[in-house]
């Protein structure tokens, strides 16, 4: 066994205020932020931690706009599982890449010819069998 | 565990041997004696002039608004997340690891130069 199973976890709790819960993400980010050459180290990647840095604000930002607390305490309790699944090392290098994969893979194709020739049937002329 | 490995900060200090030895040297017969301890912690000045290079070359400092009273989110234009940045960044230029209690606590230039000036020098965190 190298860690155990309840290294870095944190049990789900709901936040009392709004307050609380932006603090609990901030120091969630500041964690995440210190973590960053730690899991470039970790996993050997060829990504600088910088790079990670930048990911991590991305995916914060993505949820700036919410409102709602008990969202808020979904969001931060699947944060603390994001975490320590990477800082413990259960993951690998492309559960790590998958952050990333968007940038990486081609761009979905956009015009007919482009679906057609990337295989996938137009639905409108499939027929109705 | 890295951080133990940095330069101390010492090494950038006026020592203050050469002084002794001289003044040793002119009341009395020359003793021999080595000292390992360097002078005490760096002066404020030097380190309000690093935080500043730091929130400088930090690009989104609002550079015209930068001075020892700024805050980080008023005049600053900076968000919560940036703040953690700096504060960050500045851990990082001190070789310093601030707890996340009094992280929270700096709003401000001035108050991050406080707390590196009340910091133990060398900077070695008990984690390390």
């Amino acid at each position: 066994m190298t860690t155990i199973p309840s290294r870095l976890a944190k049990l789900a709790t709901s936040s009392t205020s709004i307050e609380q819960a932006r603090r609990r993400s901030i120091d969630a980010y500041r964690a995440w932020y210190r973590s960053a050459p730690e899991i470039v180290a970790l996993y050997a990647l060829n990504i600088s931690p910088s790079m990670i840095r930048i990911k991590i604000r991305q995916e914060f930002e993505k949820n700036r706009a919410v409102t709602d607390l008990s969202i808020i305490d979904m969001l931060l309790h699947k944060n603390q599982q994001e975490y320590q699944e990477t800082m413990n090392c259960w993951k690998q290098e492309p559960h790590i890449l998958h952050w990333f994969k968007q940038y990486d893979d081609p761009p979905p194709p956009q015009t007919f010819l482009d679906k057609f020739y990337a295989g996938r049937d137009d639905p409108k002329q499939i027929a109705a069998f | 565990m890295f951080r133990a490995a940095l330069p101390a900060l010492r090494s950038a200090l006026p020592s203050a041997r050469p002084s002794a030895f001289a003044a040793a040297a002119r009341f009395q017969q020359p003793i021999a004696v080595r000292t390992y301890a360097a002078a005490a912690g760096l002066s404020r000045s030097d380190i309000e002039s690093r935080v500043m290079e730091v929130m400088k070359t930090f690009e989104k400092v609002d550079g015209g608004k930068l001075s020892a009273s700024a805050t980080f989110t008023s005049d600053l234009g900076l968000d919560s997340l940036d703040a953690v940045e700096v504060v960050m960044a500045i851990e990082e230029e001190f070789g310093i690891e601030i707890p996340d209690a009094e992280a929270d606590e700096i709003t401000t230039v001035k108050q991050a130069i406080d707390y590196v000036e009340k910091t133990p020098e060398g900077g070695l965190s008990p984690s390390s």
